[in-house]
């Protein structure tokens, strides 16, 4: 491979994330055609299914590494497989999903190599050439435009909400040998299926999450009754599954569940990057949080800056006084 | 068992940090600073593995002189020892450097266990764990949500995130690095009065430029460089709604049916 190549991690099979592929193509096509580079995408796993073929359509060349031993991800071994794959290719840009398994793996290749990664990036930008991306920091509240002055470049990317590449072109599909890591010391012991006790929240059309905002354990009360009016369910972010109130069955963001509802209400919700992944392509989002700064409004399309305490209340009466037909409680 | 656990000390998370006019820096007079929210999980982790197992949690922390705050924090927390490694210059920023240090108190420490949080609220980078282990040639697993230390004290089984609700279980061999997990465990409430009295506690002190860090990392300049900070876009979206609760609820409700989803 020469200068302007770019190597893309995908994910595939239980325990991956595959609906990170999609921003990963569309980010090494657009790098490839920008340098005249090759894309070549890199798959390691088990049980892949046709995930390969359909991501030959838009790569010139899909490396998969297939074994049984790759079920249950094995950071070691595919910390190998892909520094192998460096090794050989040697790319200008390699790009891992924003996914826990590419955060970790990311990571490791960065220290391994010695170079450094621009993490958690919404975007990237090609100007003649040279690459920029942009990334958010202090919680989100300010974005950088970052560049990476070691190479190759390794960044993970955000995801969610991308079509596939406008042209497709029929890349090979090449399988590579799997080998265990000579390090030995970290050894995969099982794999933990998510816990489904109650409402499957990914599949509702209606959502409405609490998150530090609500304060405490009885105040969730406010988030039943509103979802109850909506007809939605409750859910909740990151803080009220850390405080033991709820299964992360009821999460929404990147460690629980990703929906895309018809309405998504974010109650105290400040919209951190991980909950953000997992809410961000509902297609009418309304918050509610005190801070007009928290970044959760830049995803909504409804925002109201208030104490949700006196908010919820009244929206939870207007709802269920329009729906039931009688006047608006104005 | 001796535990250590990295401590950053970061602007605080409940207000957007000014930038500068050069746009290459956020403006940190003035700026309000707290323990990052991850490293406070650390803490607490170690602080629960120490009274599974008994022996000492010491709590690092690389950055300037106000740094030394996130370590009365710790020590209100419950820690037993701490350091700071003095870097007025590069003010605990400068990745490479800040590795070098913690790897030298690690050396010169010999812990069991070194955890850190899983990502610096500042930059968002969820580096550091993953960096120091390399730097010290140990195995290193990041975000973690349970750990139990097998009795002979060389093994620990651990829990850490998958996404979507999956996690695995690992073994590690000690000594190894662990970044931490919000949620691991509940955080202990820690009144303001115990961080004043914490202040009067005493933390080992050194200047980053007396430690052996080797000349290469002192001399490596940020691989990653900021080229501007901005305000992120509104991308124009969001129609905020004002008024009493009441009139919110009418008008919110009001889009809502107009937009077909109540």
């Amino acid at each position: 491979m020469a200068g302007g190549d770019v190597l893309i991690i995908c994910e595939a099979g239980r325990g991956q994330t595959e609906s990170a592929n999609a921003r990963l193509l569309a980010a090494g096509v657009a790098y490839a055609e920008g340098t005249g580079g090759r894309l070549v995408c890199l798959l390691m796993g088990h049980s892949l299914g046709s995930v390969a073929a359909e991501l030959s359509r838009f790569a010139n060349d899909v490396r998969v590494a297939e074994s049984p031993h790759l079920a249950n991800y094995d950071c070691l071994a595919s910390l190998g497989i892909v520094q192998a794959q460096v090794a050989e290719l040697r790319p200008e840009l390699v790009l891992f999903g924003h996914t826990y398994i590419g955060m970790d793996l990311a990571q490791r290749l960065a220290a391994r190599l010695g170079v450094a990664v621009a993490s958690t990036c919404i975007d990237l930008a090609i100007d003649r050439g040279a690459v920029s991306f942009t990334r958010p920091m202090y919680r989100g509240r300010v974005t950088a435009k970052v560049v990476l002055e070691s190479r190759p470049m390794i960044a993970t990317l955000q995801y969610g909400g991308t079509e596939p590449p406008a042209t497709t072109r029929a890349g090979t599909v090449t399988a590579i040998a799997f080998e265990p890591a000579d390090d030995r010391r970290i050894r995969p012991v099982k794999m933990i299926e998510p816990a489904r006790d109650g409402i499957d929240i990914a599949k509702a059309d209606i959502v409405v999450a609490g998150g530090r905002g609500i304060g405490d354990r009885d105040n969730y009360a406010l988030v039943d009754q509103l979802a109850t009016a909506l007809g939605g369910v409750a859910a909740c972010s990151r803080p009220l599954i850390d405080m033991g109130w709820f299964g992360v069955d009821r999460q929404v963001g990147l460690s629980g569940n990703t929906v895309k509802a018809k309405l998504y209400v974010a109650c105290g919700i400040s919209g951190a990057v991980e909950h953000m992944q997992g809410m961000k392509e509902s297609s009418t989002i309304v918050a509610i949080n005190t801070d007009p700064e928290a970044p959760i409004f830049r995803v909504a399309h409804f925002g109201v800056v208030a104490d949700l305490n006196e908010i919820m209340p009244a929206l939870t009466r207007e709802v269920a006084a329009v729906k039931a037909g009688r006047p608006s409680t104005i | 068992m001796n535990i250590l656990t990295f401590a950053k000390h970061v602007p605080t998370s409940a207000v957007t940090p000014r930038i500068t006019d050069g746009r290459d820096r956020i403006e940190e007079d003035g700026l309000a600073y707290e323990v990052n929210e991850a490293d406070l999980y650390a803490i607490e982790e170690a602080l629960h593995q120490r009274s599974a197992h008994g022996g000492s949690v010491t709590s690092v922390t690389v950055g300037p002189a106000r740094a030394k705050e996130a370590l009365h924090v710790a020590f209100a927390m419950g820690i037993d020892q701490a350091v700071h490694v003095i870097d007025e210059t590069e003010r605990g920023m400068n990745a490479s450097l800040t590795i070098g240090a913690a790897a030298a108190v690690v050396r010169n420490l010999g812990p069991d266990l070194i955890f850190a949080g899983i990502q610096a609220e500042d930059d968002l980078l969820g580096q550091f764990g993953v960096a120091l282990a390399e730097e010290l040639g140990l195995p290193a697993v990041t975000a973690v949500t349970e750990i139990r230390v097998e009795p002979q004290g060389r093994v620990a089984k651990v829990v850490r995130e998958l996404g979507g609700g999956f996690k695995q279980e690992l073994e590690v061999d000690l000594p190894c690095v662990l970044t931490i997990q919000f949620g691991i465990r509940q955080l202990r409430y820690t009144p303001i009065m115990s961080i004043v009295r914490a202040r009067s506690r005493r933390i080992e002190t050194m200047e980053i430029n007396a430690m052996p860090i080797a000349p290469e990392r002192r001399r490596a300049a940020s691989q990653l460089r900021v080229v501007a900070l901005s305000y992120p876009e509104d991308g124009g979206r969001c129609e905020m709604i004002d008024g009493s609760p009441v009139q919110v609820a009418g008008k919110l409700v009001e889009k809502l049916v107009a937009a077909g989803v109540v």
